[in-house]
């Protein structure tokens, strides 16, 4: 379920730049990226005690974050989204929620983005060397390729 | 032991909200080894990846004091094929064939959850029929799953029997599988717009002849394993993930509703034909290895239950909406979530209009269970962990992608 946005809003309303709005993902609140903890840390003590997502999206000019927060008690979910340019460095959540800390460490690798502040900022699924896959300028072989090798 | 071991050493801490700022998880600390001078030096065990009772090619490292465990790290990635970035190279009809290679003994779920995240940014009306034969299709696609968990936690308890039981029960229904989709595990049947093939005359007949029996061979396998006193003595108490800590790793399926948390996505948002069906939510109370057995077995009932009443009332119709060959939703970003076997499967697609997912995001629910371990691990003896693993039912399929 959708919680108000003007709820959503009531609760970032010390942070500046923060937007909230109903879109088709669900209701998305926009924070700047050096007030992600601080905006998951109102969200959270507003009873959404629970981080059951979190992924990047190169949007081919930078790396868009998505944390998906839901309230089990009061059955409400919400998105919070931020933005980091790419090589750039994200502050972990995993103290608001643990449950972030494989999450960012994938995200961290596959999108080519930093992790300040986590417990383990080690590589998740890929081996050391390998290009941050899921960013755009990042093309799968061809069959023609592979077949060459 | 000085008074800062002990406090370094504690578990459970992260669930219970008084963890310091800056600590990492216990399953991450590491403890000092001798610093008293008495105790004996901590051995560090590495579990896996190629390891019968971890279930795929998970790999954990276990530092143990004697018999017991003081840290644990969960590592993962040796199975990893890059589902997400190839999903951007497939058009919208064929990612079921990558998303069939995640949590690769229950793929319906992860397909339907696809299926339904198109379907948003699409204007399709997906017909009555699809529905039911996606739900129908998924609830057997779990009794299968559940039965290979079923199977092999009793292997790692020290069962050898169950998993011949459990395998024979689970041939019948890859058969009906089969009958259905084409294909015994990797289906790619669900597709945006309604499924791929309508049921095959007879075939709710056979599904009749093995709901005769199901419920009766149930019980034989609750009783061969969940009888057992020694199964009993493994399981008890081990592994217990209470609320707080299941809410904080982001636990969901069986391993949350064991803990007591009341959340099935197919009651709290209902998709496909669950709004009509009648079943019920199995709950435990401890949220220990027993109380998931106990919640997996009942959640196999609810699921005969369930798909009795898919093929009673199975509505005519038509299995499939008029898509166009080549799809191409709007532009756009949703998310979709079933619940699979193992917990909430989520999608989150992103649409720039092309025949291509721009960005597939799989939230496999495994991943969530698997760092939950660095945190229950400790403080459990070294013969537990391979029953604690079992009993979150990881898929490390699912994890790596």
């Amino acid at each position: 379920m959708l919680p108000a946005t003007a709820d959503i809003k009531r609760l970032l309303a010390a942070i500046d730049g923060a937007t909230v709005a109903e879109e088709a993902l669900g209701v998305i609140a926009r924070v700047p990226l050096a007030a992600v903890n601080e905006a998951l840390g109102a969200i959270k003590a507003a009873g959404y005690e629970s981080l059951v997502d979190f992924d990047g999206i190169d949007t081919g000019e930078l790396i868009e974050l998505t944390y998906r927060l839901r309230s089990f008690s009061l059955d409400l979910e919400v998105h919070v989204k931020s933005t980091v340019a790419y090589g750039g460095t994200i502050e972990s959540v995993w103290y608001e929620y643990p449950s972030a800390l494989m999450p960012e460490r994938e995200t961290a690798e596959l999108l080519g983005i930093h992790l300040a502040g986590h417990p383990n900022p080690k590589r998740l699924l890929t081996t050391d060397g390998v290009e941050p896959l899921l960013r755009k300028d990042v093309a799968i072989r061809t069959v023609e390729e592979v077949k060459a090798r | 032991m000085n008074g800062g071991s002990e406090e370094t050493l504690a578990t459970g801490v992260l669930g219970e909200g008084r963890h310091d700022p800056g600590t990492p998880p216990a399953g991450l600390r590491r403890a000092p080894a001798g610093v008293d001078g008495l105790t004996t030096e901590h051995l560090i065990i590495n579990m896996g990846p190629q390891h019968p009772s971890t279930h795929g090619v998970l790999r954990v490292l276990v530092e143990v004091d004697g018999e017991e465990v003081v840290a644990a790290e969960v590592s993962v990635g040796y199975l990893h094929r890059g589902i997400e970035k190839l999903a951007e190279y497939r058009r919208y009809d064929a990612v079921g064939t990558l998303l069939d290679r995640g949590d690769y003994i229950s793929g319906m779920m992860a397909e339907l959850a696809f299926a339904l995240a198109t379907e948003q940014l699409m204007d399709v009306e997906v017909p009555r029929k699809a529905h039911w034969l996606r739900s129908l299709a998924s609830e057997i696609n779990r009794i299968t799953s559940h039965l290979i968990w079923y199977g092999t936690f009793g292997l790692d308890a020290g069962g050898m029997g169950q998993f011949l039981y459990g395998m024979r029960d689970r041939e019948a229904l890859l058969d009906i599988l089969e009958a259905l989709s084409g294909s015994r595990m990797m289906f790619n049947y669900i597709r945006p717009g309604g499924v791929l093939a309508d049921m095959p005359t007879g075939l709710d007949a056979k599904i009749r002849a093995f709901l005769g029996t199901f419920d009766q061979y149930l019980d034989e396998h609750d009783q061969l394993l969940g009888g057992n006193e020694i199964f009993q003595a493994r399981v008890k108490g081990v592994g217990v993930i209470d609320r707080s800590t299941a809410l904080a790793f982001g636990l969901t399926g069986s391993n949350l509703r064991g803990a007591g948390v009341d959340f099935d996505v197919r009651k709290a948002r209902p998709y496909a034909a669950y709004p009509e069906l009648d079943f019920e939510v199995p709950l435990g109370t401890n949220g220990d290895a027993w109380d998931r057995y106990n919640v997996r077995m009942a959640e196999m009932r609810q699921s005969a239950r369930m798909i009795g009443q898919l093929i009673d009332g199975m509505p005519e119709g038509p299995h499939m909406a008029k898509v166009p060959r080549i799809i191409r939703p709007r532009a756009g970003e949703v998310y979709a979530s079933v619940e699979s076997t193992r917990g909430e499967t989520g999608i989150h697609l992103v649409s720039d209009g092309t025949e291509h997912p721009y960005r597939m995001h799989y939230r496999g629910p495994s991943l969530f269970a698997a760092q939950a371990l660095e945190e229950i691990l400790p403080g459990h003896l070294i013969a537990d962990v391979v029953v604690i693993i079992g009993s979150t039912d990881v898929m490390l399929g699912e994890i790596d992608r």
